[in-house]
């Protein structure tokens, strides 16, 4: 199951590289299109963050994970890395879930 | 090419954090080392770690993971016109290696003037190695660490999404969108639609952006 993912996942990842490469396309895509397109990548991942900060392991948070989150964010937008806002939120969660 | 090394950085690691994270949600090193060599992209290897830990079917992934990459059909499309030169299997090549980052550092190589794809695929290929070093070194010190709740190590994707998310805010439209991807997905998890909670709500909320005006 876990191969057929994988394999599944790397052909649909190069599908995606890979086709505006192979063929040239005639003519623009309309704007309201494109604009989906360009939101497409963050609503997903923003998408990937909900689950995982309002119910880790499939029940309503204890709040250690929407505490980090917030730090997260803050780390993020003040220091402009992904690595000030990981350590930020690794260390949020080790020490409040200690609490 | 000097200008590429806070990126290589930043690839090690992020690649190193991956094969820590996706060993200790129980992945073996055989299929971690595979995502990175086949599937090649940072924030689909995370989006599929925690899916295969919430026992998402295989369908799911897969379509998750080609939604998470629909922007390269942007990228490359934006790519087009320089690549032109090559013979079609030359294309097929360097499409295999393209990234957020390579995409980056091409653009603004050719945005100066370069005219050089050498410069495009050095860098892009040299990703590529250092991503899957990096994985198995995250693999080597994953396996070490003990209980990764103690150490708050499970929440590193989420984090890792988070900053992802804050670094791509272009303008005010793409904190509405996510903050509700966020919520309805998070909703839906929560009355127990947790396989179809991330592609609903990634797919729903990017409509925002069709109805909104610059």
């Amino acid at each position: 199951m876990i191969w057929i993912a994988i394999v599944g996942s790397a052909l649909a990842t190069y599908l995606t590289r890979s086709l505006p490469f192979a063929v040239t396309l005639g003519g623009r895509l309309p704007p309201a299109a494109t604009r989906y397109l360009e939101a497409l990548p963050v609503a997903i991942i923003a998408a990937l963050v909900g689950p995982a900060v309002v119910a880790p392991e499939g029940a309503l948070t204890h709040g250690a994970e929407p505490v980090a989150a917030a730090l997260v964010v803050a780390a993020v937008a003040w220091r402009r890395s992904l690595l000030a806002g990981v350590i930020a939120g690794v260390v949020a969660v080790a020490l409040i879930r200690m609490a | 090419m000097g200008e590429g090394w806070p990126v290589m950085g930043t690839v090690l690691v992020v690649g190193t954090t991956f094969g820590v994270v996706a060993r200790q949600s129980g992945l073996q090193p055989l299929e971690i080392i595979a995502m990175s060599l086949l599937v090649f992209a940072g924030a689909s290897q995370f989006a599929m770690v925690q899916l295969f830990s919430q026992a998402t079917p295989a369908p799911i992934v897969i379509v998750s993971v080609f939604f998470i990459n629909l922007r390269h059909l942007l990228m490359a499309t934006s790519l087009r016109p320089q690549v032109g030169r090559l013979p079609l299997a030359g294309r097929l090549f360097a499409a295999f290696f393209l990234t957020d980052e390579s995409f980056a550092m091409a653009t603004g190589h050719f945005r100066r003037g370069g005219r050089s794809l050498a410069y495009y695929l050095t860098f892009a290929i040299a990703l590529f190695v250092l991503w899957n070093l990096a994985t198995i070194i995250g693999i080597v010190v994953g396996g070490a660490i003990g209980d990764p709740r103690r150490f708050g190590v499970d929440f590193a994707i989420t984090a890792t999404f988070i900053g992802i998310v804050v670094l791509a805010i272009r303008r005010p439209a793409d904190v509405v969108i996510a903050i509700v991807a966020g919520l309805v997905a998070g909703a839906l998890a929560l009355a127990g639609a947790s396989t179809i909670a991330v592609i609903t709500a990634g797919a729903v909320a990017p409509l925002i952006a069709v109805f909104v005006r610059r």
